[in-house]
């Protein structure tokens, strides 16, 4: 069985080689400096890395910009609902309002994980098999009844006071996310073309964890209930519009942008070879993802929970130390996505995995330091790491926003999106919040307990370059039929 | 002072210790509190609190402060080493070696005994007309020679580095901020082993040959604009015009500091993503386009 990895190479990838070799062979192939034909009539053009938003700006294609903008706000919205409610709210729900102990509420939170990654994977493939996957109108429904369904749920969460309300409170919202993430990340086959998936992944990122961080919001699920339904409030406005008004204007906006998944549908990593869900070049990128989600989630649990830290980054009284972190997502972002549109798969998957480990290795070096010399490390902490780590977010969270379309087709975009995020995002979520509860069962130190991430870190790092230099041998040894002179 | 800060300094006193031949085994710190010493471990570090060398006192040894404050009243029988933090030497206090200040606040009284007094002055920006024009004739000899070797011997790796600076500007200062961050991490936390110190110190100094690099192409795409037919003058003429363009620069507050940094990251990282000017840097091709 051949070993199918997508874009995995060096420098240049094998796209660019190919065309390399192409351009060698025949000049007719070139179109212009930066655009030539991939060589295989009717999938579309091969480009160079620059935005084609700008093209489409400058050409006036107004439907198509409106497209880019109406998928940056959703996914905006979503996530932004996901790191600060879902994440964040939920726990002080739990704890605070029902009386619930970390524990418990941990594990309620784990309960949603699996739920959720359940109904998404139903979703998914209940998309692809239905035609839903290609069908923007059908997709802008699923997902205006999942706004409902979350608004209702925002609105009514303060109210939350029993343990079984909290359940059922928890299960329907499973359903929700569950529908809507496969759902949304699907809409990047209608709404962006392939080339500027880096750039607007950068961008969903970047505004999004700015406002998480830059806004001095008090992690409390009240500040969260009252912001989001307001925030929900017009957006459920917008996408009752767009599902069922029946303007001409809108018809013809749908309709283009409903089109559009022919020429942007095909990911950047399904040209050569359709990438199958049960195939190697779809599962390496997802237990790497699930690894960075794994390593993260675990750190950040314990760093959330230890007051020294918090207090000194996320959640510091001083809007300057919030506003640092948010500008570092932001550059992290706009670093992901650049690499993510100019360089190999492999190369943003080794940054990132080498910014964790250099992150963790500070953090471990700062405790460290402070368990030899605690007078000197009571004085407050420094605001670098912090900042190291939200650009090492940055990078794997602009990363998770475009490579599940890119290793999708119109085809199996509902199954990739779901297994993807849903095995990588929530599955990954679901076991470190269960490791870490077993951790703080164990009276596992903070030294102790990021030492643990550092490893995996590290380990992450040590395997991803050794499993890249192995491929290489493989394929050098079948390209030669063994030893070459 | 956090861990990040604090760290430096304890190695440079590290260092420092070494250096001289001094035993770190033999080192004793104060973190906090008020300490009143009338004996030393050949070496005591002040990190925190107050450490007091009473009037009727004579220690042995030598003192760094790197964080709280050292009042010598009585006899240091050694060095005063300042480094952060605050040190007072009033009337009747003796040193009978240096006393040396870094940073931070010292109050010497003119009717102490010191054995000698060395302050270190930051080097500023030199005003004499004649230094700054020898250093720049400097830079420019160093540059404009390795740029002129470059474009007269092996003019392709020149061209590919000047490609990916001219061509992918962007990709280049994002590879060149992250390499350049990350490495000088990575350099600094090597240099904390100690055991890796002298690596350390080659990879900062090969780092900023890296920079000095992509200096040399910058001139060397400015040479190419001008209207001069030899290469190796017209990269001379470029370089002397970068050269004299990034020192403006510098007099410009902020946004010349800013645009530096700039110029420096994007060279560092077109050397990096050309191996030094081996390859031409080609990004991936995305197929899917428009």
């Amino acid at each position: 069985m051949g070993i199918s990895m997508p874009d995995w190479g060096g420098t240049a990838g094998y796209h660019d080689e190919g065309c390399m070799r192409r351009r060698e062979r025949s000049n007719e192939c070139s179109i212009s400096d930066d655009t030539v034909f991939n060589g295989n009539p009717g999938v579309g053009l091969v480009t160079t890395a620059h935005m084609e938003f700008s093209t489409h700006v400058r050409e006036r294609r107004w439907k198509t910009v409106a497209g880019y903008g109406l998928f940056v706000a959703l996914m905006v919205a979503g996530y932004y609902y996901n790191i600060t409610f879902v994440q964040l709210g939920l726990i002080d729900l739990g704890t605070r309002l029902v009386g619930m102990s970390e524990t418990a509420v941990s594990m309620w939170m784990a309960a949603l994980a699996l739920v959720t990654l359940v109904v998404a994977v139903v979703t998914g493939v209940a998309m692809d098999r239905r035609g839903w996957s290609t069908n923007l109108r059908t997709k802008l429904r699923l997902l205006f009844g999942v706004v409902c369904v979350q608004f209702a749920l925002t609105l009514v969460a303060p109210m939350v006071r029993t343990v079984p309300e909290f359940g059922a409170w928890i299960v329907l919202a499973s359903i929700g996310l569950g529908v809507g993430f496969p759902v949304s990340f699907s809409l990047a086959i209608d709404l962006v073309s392939v080339p500027d998936r880096g750039y607007v992944a950068a961008a969903i990122t970047a505004i999004a964890y700015f406002l998480a961080n830059a806004i001095p919001l008090s992690w409390s699920v009240d500040v969260f209930s009252r912001l989001m339904v307001a925030a929900m409030a017009p957006g459920i406005v917008v996408l009752g519009v767009l599902s069922f008004a029946n303007l001409d204007r809108l018809e013809s906006l749908l309709d283009t942008l409903g089109a559009q998944h022919e020429t942007y549908g095909r990911g950047r990593f399904c040209y050569d070879d359709l990438v199958r869900t049960r195939s190697l070049a779809f599962a390496v990128p997802v237990v790497l993802m699930f690894g960075v989600f794994f390593i993260d989630s675990l750190g950040f649990l314990r760093i959330i929970d230890t007051p020294s830290l918090l207090l000194s980054s996320w959640q510091s009284p001083e809007l300057s130390t919030r506003l640092f972190i948010a500008v570092a997502h932001v550059v992290g972002a706009v670093m992901a996505g650049v690499i993510y549109a100019n360089y190999s798969l492999s190369r943003i998957f080794l940054w990132t995995f080498a910014l964790f480990a250099l992150t963790h290795v500070m953090y471990t070096s700062d405790l460290r330091f402070a368990e030899v010399f605690p007078t000197i490390a009571s004085e407050g902490a420094s605001p670098l790491n912090p900042a190291l780590y939200a650009i090492a977010v940055s990078f794997y969270t602009t990363l998770n926003f475009a490579l599940w379309p890119d290793l999708s087709t119109p085809e199996t975009i509902g199954t990739h999106a779901a297994v993807g995020i849903g095995v990588a995002g929530w599955l990954a979520t679901f076991s470190s919040t269960a490791l870490a509860l077993y951790f703080q069962a164990a009276d596992l130190t903070l030294l102790s307990h990021l030492n643990v991430v550092q490893a995996l870190s590290l380990l992450l790092l040590f395997g991803l370059a050794v499993g890249l230099y192995v491929t290489r041998m493989i394929e050098l040894a079948r390209e030669n039929g063994g030893v070459s002179a | 002072m956090s861990p990040t800060e604090a760290i430096p300094l304890l190695i440079v006193v590290l260092l420092v210790i070494s250096i001289g031949g001094g035993d770190v085994q033999k080192m004793s710190a104060t973190f906090q509190g008020d300490n009143d010493v009338d004996s030393l471990a050949d070496v005591h570090v002040v990190a925190g609190g107050t450490t007091s060398v009473p009037a009727d006192a004579t220690v042995d040894g030598d003192i760094y402060v790197i964080g709280g404050t050292a009042a010598i009243a009585g006899t240091v029988d050694g060095d005063v080493i300042l480094l952060n933090g605050n040190l007072s030497v009033p009337d009747g206090a003796t040193v009978t070696g240096t006393l040396q200040t870094y940073s931070g606040s010292a109050t010497v009284s003119s009717d102490a005994s010191v054995g000698a007094v060395s302050q270190f002055e930051a080097p500023a920006p030199s005003n004499s007309p004649t230094q700054r024009i020898v250093g720049f004739l400097l830079q420019f000899i160093v540059l404009g020679a390795f740029g002129w070797w470059l474009v007269t011997r092996h003019p392709l790796i020149i061209e590919n580095v000047g490609a990916a600076i001219s061509d992918h500007a962007l990709v280049s200062g994002v590879v060149g901020s992250l390499g350049a961050t990350t490495l000088l991490v990575l350099f600094v936390y090597m240099a904390f082993t100690l055991i890796l110190l002298p690596v350390a110190i080659i990879g900062l100094f090969a780092e900023f040959l890296i920079i000095l690099y992509g200096q040399a192409v910058f001139g060397y795409l400015i040479g190419r604009r001008l209207p001069i037919e030899q290469d190796g003058v017209a990269t001379l003429a470029g370089i002397a015009a970068f050269l004299l363009v990034f020192e403006l620069l510098g007099l410009v507050p902020y946004l010349g500091g800013i645009a530096q940094l700039i110029v420096a990251v994007v060279g560092f990282g077109a050397v990096l993503n050309t191996y030094f000017g081996l390859q031409r840097f080609e990004p991936v091709t995305i197929p899917g386009g428009t």
